[in-house]
């Protein structure tokens, strides 16, 4: 609003102020649900347990070269890492440098990718 | 309810009465100066004290007229307050705004400050509570790139999917609005919200996550919906332009905030890119691959009725995008030329489109980078491209520029007294295997790439980064200055005939804005890849950077270029305000 407003202006403001009280605690009272379009979601295409695909799907992005060199992420190839570590990282992450896809892979896919890390070779 | 540090966290009546007397608090705060009417960003550049909205002004210059530091005293510009956010994962990658002595900026995890603009005092703080489970599964977690002011309160977006509204003033929550549902299509906000009129204006994030890339538009006053503009399939006609109903799958989104002509009542927007980023159905692309046709409207210029969210015209700058060179870029100036009226929008191939501000009919496209080969060319009078480099599933060799583009998504700036337009380019290629993929959608929506890749240095040289000063219709050089790597974040003009240029190896240096002469340079001591502005307090001028490293361009540094990045902090950031000194009394 401007500085110079004058009171009669000052009154309508006001009088919008409670009519906006209302409305807003109307919204607030009511839980907030999401309300992108339902038509987003969409069967699933069957997503092959192949970890070479996987990986080029969601993981090549940051691994470069498909493992085989570091990128954003580190170079997988010859991981010193055991499998146990791998497949945790791969389902946590690690805050602000990788998510987490625990929630999109399922163990079956998660064993894939490792299989196609260990899979590189070394160079 | 959504959760949030100090928001209000009773029921019925005693949430009501918080409510009650935050908006009565509220609506006084909007009859002062203070609350920024829309009239005043329509007439930012009468108030050159403030830097209201992400770009300045809705003609998205990035300049600010000041001129008390200029090349004969910026030897003496020196820190005048520094602030630090903390849990700055990625950096600072917003853009500050100031009005009125207080200056207002977002650090990541959507936290908002308010700070006296001479002293960096503090004068409130806003951390609302957001889903960190979901955080942890996101890429583009968790910075955030800006605000908005407007009406008495600050706008920020948050990658859970909200849009949250803070009285201006307190930093108390005025509302709270859930857009997305974040838990299942993964991403959420990360860009800076527009205020325009009664309306705030905000894109998701997309492209490569397979979903639709909603803009939303939300009653500034009450947090309600107005209207959702789908980037993918958002009319029949686009509808169309997608085989197999690839559409529902289709990436797409505008993350960061475009601008608004008054004139013709249009917000400009620039879309992102269609999910997979690559398509093994190479030059077969209009009838086969993952999605077949022309994608409308992802990689696209939009221009939409800020009242119903309604599609005006529009612009697919690279129509079925196969190479992740997207339209997100938010810079649109304005540009009046001969008495043509004209929006100039640079695309991340390296390639700057400079439209009629009317109706985006093509009116120049010219070459900001040297190694582009995804084309052969753009046609300068129609826009369309010409020996498209289609990629079928395998490998390719030699790809240009690299998937971080020949420009990112920070902005440029034009300074209107040197007439020219200020941009940073990046030089770098990729070789890549394309691969074919099938989107992921359940439980939790998952990135597409559609390949393996990795950066290289152009042939016949080393990859780097330059800014160079132009005119920004024809593209023709002033001058340009190499950079051994690419600067990530924002550039500033001033009325002191500077230019700004906040470095990634973390030096702010500061450019003679007409012949591109270093005049100045300050070590922050850590990359920059955010925002940078120029505002009074007390009627000093002052220079405000963001500090802080990490991004998905920036985290390639490590690999491309060795140290300093090897060793950069991404979880570190804070806000440098400088000043010249004050004079002796």
């Amino acid at each position: 609003m401007s500085p110079s407003m004058v009171p009669d202006r000052r009154m309508a403001c006001w009088t919008a102020a409670v009519f906006l009280t209302v409305a807003l605690a109307g919204q607030a009272l009511a839980e907030a649900q999401p309300t992108t379009d339902e038509k987003t979601k969409t069967e699933q295409a069957e997503v092959p347990v192949n970890g070479e695909v996987l990986f080029a799907t969601s993981c090549g992005w940051c691994h470069q070269q498909g493992g085989r060199a570091a990128g954003r992420g580190p170079k997988l190839a010859g991981s010193k890492r055991d499998d146990d570590f791998i497949l945790n990282r791969i389902k946590r992450g690690k805050q602000g440098a990788m998510p987490s896809f625990e929630h999109s892979f399922n163990d079956e896919q998660i064993h894939a990718i490792l299989a196609y890390i260990r899979a590189l070779p070394a160079q | 309810m959504i959760p949030a540090r100090n928001h209000v966290t009773s029921h019925g009546l005693r949430k009501f009465t918080a409510l009650l007397g935050l908006t009565l608090a509220a609506g006084l705060a909007a009859s002062t100066a203070g609350a920024v009417d829309p009239s005043r960003i329509v007439d930012a550049d009468k108030s050159p004290a403030d830097w209201l909205t992400y770009h300045g002004s809705y003609k998205s210059y990035h300049y600010s007229a000041l001129d008390q530091i200029n090349a004969d005293n910026i030897r003496n510009l020196q820190v005048a307050w520094t602030h630090v956010p903390g849990r700055s994962t990625r950096g600072l990658q917003s853009m500050p705004l100031a009005a009125d002595g207080v200056l207002y900026y977002s650090g990541s995890y959507s936290r908002l400050f308010a700070l006296d603009g001479a002293t960096g005092e503090v004068l409130w703080t806003h951390f609302p509570e957001l889903n960190e489970d979901l955080i942890a599964t996101q890429t583009h977690s968790p910075y955030n790139r800006g605000i908005a002011l407007g009406h008495g309160k600050v706008f920020v977006g948050t990658v859970d999917g909200r849009l949250i509204a803070v009285d201006m003033k307190t930093g108390e929550p005025a509302w709270d609005t859930k857009l997305i549902d974040s838990e299942k299509l993964t991403v959420g906000f990360t860009g800076a919200p527009l205020l325009v009129k009664d309306t705030v204006i905000i894109g998701a994030q997309g492209g490569e996550w397979p979903s639709r890339g909603p803009i939303f538009g939300v009653d500034a006053a009450t947090g309600k919906k107005k209207w959702e503009f789908f980037t993918v399939a958002g009319t029949e006609e686009a509808k169309a332009t997608w085989g197999n109903e690839s559409w529902r799958t289709g990436g797409g989104g505008g993350w960061m905030p475009g601008t608004y002509d008054p004139e013709t009542n249009a917000v400009w927007w620039g879309t992102a890119n269609p999910a997979p980023l690559y398509d093994w159905a190479g030059d077969k692309w209009q009838k086969e691959g993952p999605r077949p046709g022309l994608n409308l409207y992802t990689s696209s210029v939009i221009a939409l009725d800020p009242d119903t969210g309604k599609l005006k015209f529009f612009h697919q700058e690279l129509p079925h995008d196969a190479w992740d060179f997207d339209s997100a870029v938010g810079e649109f100036l304005n540009i009046d030329r001969n008495g043509r009226k004209l929006m100039v929008h640079p695309n991340k191939s390296g390639f700057i489109f400079v439209y009629d501000r009317s109706n985006a009919e093509i009116a120049n496209v010219w070459r900001l980078v040297q190694n582009i080969n995804f084309v052969k060319d753009i046609d300068p009078k129609t826009g369309e491209l010409i020996g498209r480099r289609d990629m079928a599933a395998g490998k390719h060799s030699n790809l240009c520029p690299a998937i971080p583009g020949g420009i990112s998504w920070n902005t440029g700036a034009y300074n209107p007294n040197s007439g020219l337009y200020y941009k940073v380019g990046q030089e770098w290629c990729m070789d890549l295997e394309v691969v074919k993929t099938t989107p992921i959608v359940e439980p939790q929506i998952q990135l597409n790439i559609g390949a393996n890749f990795q950066l290289r240095d152009p042939e016949g040289g080393k990859a780097h980064g330059h800014v160079s000063g132009r005119d920004p219709v024809t593209g023709e050089k002033k001058w340009e200055v190499n950079f051994t790597e690419p600067p990530l974040a924002s550039l500033l003009t001033t009325g002191g005939n500077l230019l700004f240029v906040p470095d990634a190896r973390g030096y702010l240096r500061a450019l003679n804005a007409t012949t591109g002469q270093e005049v100045w340079k300050h070590n922050n001591g850590v990359g920059h890849n955010g925002g940078i502005i120029s505002y009074s307090a007390k009627g000093k001028q002052y220079v405000a950077v963001e500090t802080g490293w990490g991004s998905l361009v920036g985290d390639e540094y490590a690999a491309l270029f060795g140290e300093p990045y090897k060793s950069m902090p991404k979880d570190s950031g804070a806000l440098v305000v400088f000043a010249l000194p004050d004079q002796p009394k």
